[in-house]
């Protein structure tokens, strides 16, 4: 069976508690919380019914049959895009508000990269009637205006972050200065298998849902096991929670971080890649930082991967062997969103492109392969970078 | 108890002759310096430190570079007078635990400060610093419980850090009853004197810090005032400190 992390959060080498000490009863009583959900009937049930009736799963997982056509294997897409909010965040954000409810916290906080945790959080802080604020770098408002205007509309406040690279590791950075100011009355919603524990663990769970769905569909429509399993990874969130229920399976699972405009530093973010282990965001995992120990710049096309460090289950993952991880550049992930709007009449987000562009750059790897792809959200929220990269 | 007084400063910020020059005019009144290496997510830090630590990356400020000045601080200020590297875990997981702990002998540091370490994961970091006779400084905050100050204090070495509000550096101080209590509890079973920091900006804050604790460590004031009204402000502000706590 599969027990990680262990009963101090750790994944091997990978993961822990670095936070201010003040931060450490906050995360203990997080982790009661959560280990009284994971035996309350009550809970659980609530948080299926929410799942089903308000988010609408089970998504469908979809036979693409012009794009298996095209690529020579058969594709499967588990369409997170078709949840409640446009992508797989609000998994975890339903969970994580029950666990603030318990908790009789009034106030919620989240960082957002793509602005879909952001919309995934605003909407369940409105659900359960709870302020929310929400740090979102600058150069990410600007990237993805919509889900700005529907965090606001939601009634959320979204609060611009100047630091340092303006993205998501600086939203992250801002709302842990926000939790540790604010611990009693607020609950940090994180929105990926990042930070201290019991983050991971609890974030990988709630998404965990994805690959258990995901592996009775295909054996119900297929009648066996697939060959590959392949998801995008910025922080890691959709990707652990499909992969979670492969882990110990014969299937071949990949991980697809962002390849960026190519491998020098600054250029992309593909942590598992080219990263060396270190401490960010409370936990021990693979970080690209220079040779003095500084968190260098990163870049990606799409918001949601541009993040210098990953999941550290995911870096677990790697050293076991377990994932293999690749990346997949801006372009090849822009063509892949363009591919799959014409051959399927589905326009998915550029951080789900990467998964998709990594099988078609591919291809030959996968020939006859039943190949499940985690269509982690919709593209409607990067129509105007589409619009300028494509040119169209 | 004697009292024993800190100070924070940027390292080799807002440049390297007058961080070294203000550390050791400092030190005329303070007992210890802490010295901040530059880190890219300081999220311990409020907009100053932040800022600082920025614009010293900015200048190319490395580690190295700050221990060559941490040297010369050595050799420049008397031994009873004590100096502790603050940085965040990155730095020295990166640099490799024993690797770091050797540079800080090596400069003459005493002690080190991790504000992203709690006291559940200090033990990798406390056991090598003590190997290598390094002083490795516990946290208590307005949260800790009873069991957690004691533990805190149980295993502090050089001092003990109690953090006067929840919060980030840069804030207001907080002398409230869950902290003044943990301070109480602290010095019942520490070993080693009980500093109250963060927020802690005027000669009032440092007064009403010492009813309580054995010390105090004055930051973000110290840093700003350096950067923006320069070494003779700074200067002045030491000698009006030495005034107000003279016994
Ligand atoms: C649609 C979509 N997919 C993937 C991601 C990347 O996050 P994670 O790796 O945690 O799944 C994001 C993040 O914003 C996203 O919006």
């Amino acid at each position: 069976m599969y027990t990680m992390p262990d009963e101090i959060g750790y994944f091997g080498e990978y993961g822990g508690v670095f936070i201010p000490e003040t931060l450490v009863n906050t995360l203990n009583e997080l982790e009661s919380a959560y280990n009284f959900f994971c035996q309350d009937n009550n809970m659980q049930d609530e948080l299926r019914q929410l799942l089903q009736h308000y988010a609408g799963r089970p998504t469908p997982l979809y036979l693409a049959r012009r794009l298996s056509e095209k690529y020579g294997a058969t594709i499967y897409l588990k369409r997170e895009d078709l949840l409640h909010t446009g992508a797989h965040k609000l998994n975890n954000t339903l969970g994580q508000i029950l666990l603030a409810g318990y908790m009789g916290k009034k106030r919620i906080i989240a960082e957002t990269g793509a602005g879909q945790h952001g919309v995934a959080t605003a909407t369940v802080a409105a659900l359960m009637g709870m302020e929310c604020t929400v740090y979102m770098g600058s150069v990410d408002m600007e990237r993805q205006r919509p889900n700005v205007s529907r965090m606001k509309l939601l009634g959320a406040e979204v609060v611009p972050v100047n630091h340092g690279s303006r993205t998501l590791k600086d939203a992250i950075n801002q709302a842990l200065r926000d939790w540790v100011t604010n611990c009693n009355s607020t609950h940090y919603i994180l929105g990926s298998v990042v930070g201290p524990h019991p983050f991971p663990r609890i974030v990988r769970d709630f998404q965990s849902i994805i690959g258990e769905e995901s592996l009775t569909q295909v054996i119900e429509q297929t009648g066996g096991m697939p060959d590959d399993a392949i998801a995008c990874v910025g922080g890691g969130s959709n990707a652990a929670g499909f992969f979670h229920p492969f882990i110990h399976s014969k299937v071949k699972l990949t991980g697809v971080e962002a390849g960026g405009r190519g491998m020098s530093d600054g250029d992309h973010c593909a942590t598992l890649t080219t990263g060396k282990p270190g401490i960010l965001h409370g936990c021990i995992t693979y970080i690209i930082q220079d040779n003095n120990g500084q968190v260098l710049p990163v870049h990606s096309v799409s918001a949601g991967l541009d993040y210098p460090a990953v999941g550290p289950e995911h870096s677990f993952w790697k050293d076991s062997g377990q994932v293999s991880y690749a990346h997949c550049s801006d372009t090849q992930a822009m063509r892949a969103c363009v591919e799959l709007s014409r051959l399927e009449g589905i326009i998915p987000a550029l951080e789900s492109s990467h998964a998709l562009g990594y099988l078609m750059e591919h291809s030959e790897k996968f020939r006859n392969r039943t190949v499940l792809i985690n269509l982690s959200g919709r593209g409607d929220k990067d129509m105007d970078t589409i619009l300028k990269e494509t040119g169209l | 108890m004697k009292t024993y007084n800190g100070m924070y400063l940027m390292g080799n910020h807002p440049d390297e002759d007058t961080f070294v020059q203000a550390a050791v005019r400092g030190l005329e009144f303070f007992d210890f310096l802490e010295i901040g290496l530059p880190f890219s997510d300081p999220v311990a830090d409020g907009d100053v430190i932040s800022n600082a630590s920025n614009t010293a990356l900015e200048k190319g400020v490395t580690p190295d570079k700050v221990f060559r000045n941490i040297e010369k601080i050595r050799t420049l200020v008397p031994g009873h007078k004590h100096l502790y590297v603050m940085t965040y875990a990155n730095h020295v997981y990166f640099r490799g635990i024993d690797t770091f702990m050797e540079a800080c002998v090596s400069s003459g540091v005493n002690g080190i400060i991790i504000p992203d370490v709690p006291c559940r994961e200090s033990v990798r970091f406390s056991s090598v610093a003590s190997a290598n006779g390094i002083w490795y400084v516990q946290f208590i905050t307005p949260e800790s419980s009873r069991e957690q100050v004691i533990e805190a204090s149980a295993t502090a070495t050089g001092f003990l850090y109690s953090i006067s509000v929840r919060g980030i550096t840069g804030g207001k101080a907080g002398f409230s009853d869950d902290i003044l209590d943990n301070i109480r509890i602290a010095r019942e079973f520490s070993r080693v004197p009980v500093v109250l920091g963060f927020g802690i900006k005027t000669i009032d804050d440092g007064i009403k810090s010492l009813h309580s604790a054995d010390g105090f460590i004055m930051g973000t004031r110290l840093v700003d005032m350096l950067y923006s009204k320069g070494l003779d402000s700074f200067s002045m502000f030491i000698s009006e400190l030495s005034n107000n706590y003279s016994v």
